[in-house]
């Protein structure tokens, strides 16, 4: 499975300061690899991205798009829809 | 009326709430009303794409409403007195609010990031409290919350409803976020939130940022005693990354002229409608067109010289406490500061003169 994570919004609205990171899951140690599946599980994220999103002044729009052998699925997140512990495990990736 | 939360359970056609209203009440409902209102948007914006003649629900009232916002807000608070300032540290974690690392009255931490939070914090309180008669974000006395350290790299900082939260910069674009101009601005995200708010994309949006710049300047120049002629009217000077060739994020004074740097491109501002720029990123430029009342609001300062956050920024608060618009355009928001002024400095004032002035220099009629 293949991870594509695009930001962009934010404070400063520059496009050079916002993340852009793509990963390949078979490649990362067994622990990541199973939090990475856990959490970019497609339907996961299509419930996320219906959960209400609340004050978005300066908060960041994830676009992530999760590849694995049979399709291809795109999402839009706010920051605000993302819990926790998937920013965190966005950052360490 | 469709105002009932038993709303959410019937057909969405059969709700004759229109979306303006629904996205109102979204913004200023309570808990149960703002999800009722946005589950209820959700299936508009799932209509809409099946059926293209639900694209438009209707139009704002023409008139503004005397709403509670309004009457509430303009009226100097009772008791006010202190800030309660809450700084915690997010030790690098995406979790809110953190560890509680500085409550009011506390010493320094020797932490810069926290420390400097808890400064400003108090600075734009005391903006506020002495010049507008506000108690704290609310007008309430809520509790200033923040968290520095939020997120690892984090190249951003946000009011995210209830408190602020402040990343470190990845140290190559960003190298912080912890400066007086940029506290004041996440703060006054909050002010606005809580004076009807604005709903944050294209024109209103841009509006929501730039009274946040305005305030956050503002707070800045009070803080270090300047005149409108001594102060740079730059947002989030020496923030930018040590490598990056620009003074700060963004000018309100030149627009478009904070930053030119290979990485980052020239500073996108435009400081005329002539140049508004149309675009769906950053939730319909937001943070690009902001500029324009940016520069409108300079130049109505420059014109009257003096202190920028006495008549001036009394002018801005007072319009925002009695806009009752989330949908406003710069139009609008250029009518309200005049409705404002006229109020403040009186009808044919020469006050009134240079505000006119001002909004007509950015191609803004009014």
């Amino acid at each position: 499975m293949i991870i594509e994570i695009a930001a962009q919004g934010g404070f400063g609205g520059i496009a050079a300061a916002n993340l852009h990171k793509t990963i390949d899951v078979q490649d990362q140690p067994e622990q990541m690899r199973q939090d990475l599946c856990e959490a970019f599980e497609p339907d996961q994220l299509a419930r996320l991205a219906r959960q209400p999103c609340g004050d978005c002044a300066d908060r960041l729009t994830y676009r992530i798009t999760v590849t694995d052998d049979r399709r291809t699925r795109s999402f839009t997140l706010r920051e605000a829809q993302i819990p926790p512990d998937m920013l965190d495990l966005i950052d360490q990736m | 009326m469709c105002f009932s939360l038993h709303c959410s359970h019937h057909h969405p056609v059969a709700c004759i709430v229109p979306p303006y209203m629904l996205r109102v009440m979204a913004l200023r409902g309570d808990p149960r009303t703002a999800e009722m209102a946005r589950a209820l948007l959700k299936q508009t914006e799932k209509l809409r794409d099946e059926r293209a003649e639900l694209n438009r629900g209707g139009l704002p009232p023409a008139h503004p409403i005397s709403g509670a916002f309004a009457t509430a807000a303009v009226s100097p608070a009772e008791g006010l007195c202190c800030p309660d300032r809450r700084i915690h540290d997010g030790q690098h974690k995406a979790a809110l609010p953190g560890k509680l690392i500085r409550s009011e009255g506390d010493g320094p931490t020797g932490i810069p990031d926290a420390d400097t939070a808890y400064d400003a914090a108090g600075q734009v309180f005391s903006l506020f409290a002495k010049e507008y008669g506000r108690n704290s974000l609310d007008g309430e006395g809520m509790p200033l919350v923040a968290t520095v350290h939020h997120r690892r790299d984090y190249n951003n900082a946000f009011w995210n409803g209830t408190q602020m939260a402040y990343g470190t910069g990845d140290g190559k674009v960003f190298r912080t976020f912890l400066e007086l101009s940029v506290i004041g601005h996440e703060m006054a995200h909050g002010v606005i939130q809580h004076s009807g708010g604005l709903i944050y994309e294209n024109q209103s949006g841009a509006l929501n940022e730039s009274i946040a710049d305005v305030f956050g300047s503002l707070a800045l120049q009070r803080a270090l005693g300047q005149e409108v002629h001594q102060a740079d009217w730059l947002v989030g000077r020496g923030i930018l990354g040590p490598g990056i060739n620009g003074a700060a994020l963004r000018s309100m004074k030149a627009p478009g002229t904070a930053y030119s740097d290979d990485l980052l491109g020239q500073d996108p501002q435009p400081w005329h409608m002539d140049h508004f720029v149309a675009t769906s990123d950053d939730n319909g430029g937001v943070h690009i067109n902001s500029g324009i009342p940016n520069h409108a609001f300079y130049l109505f300062c420059a014109y009257l010289g003096g202190r920028a956050w006495e008549l001036p920024g009394r002018i801005w608060y007072r319009a925002l406490q009695t806009l009752n618009n989330p949908m406003a355009s710069f139009s609008d928001w250029a009518d309200q500061t005049m409705d404002a002024a006229i109020e403040l400095a009186g009808r044919g004032s020469i006050e009134t003169v240079m505000l006119r002035r001002a909004w007509k220099l950015v191609g803004i009629a009014i």
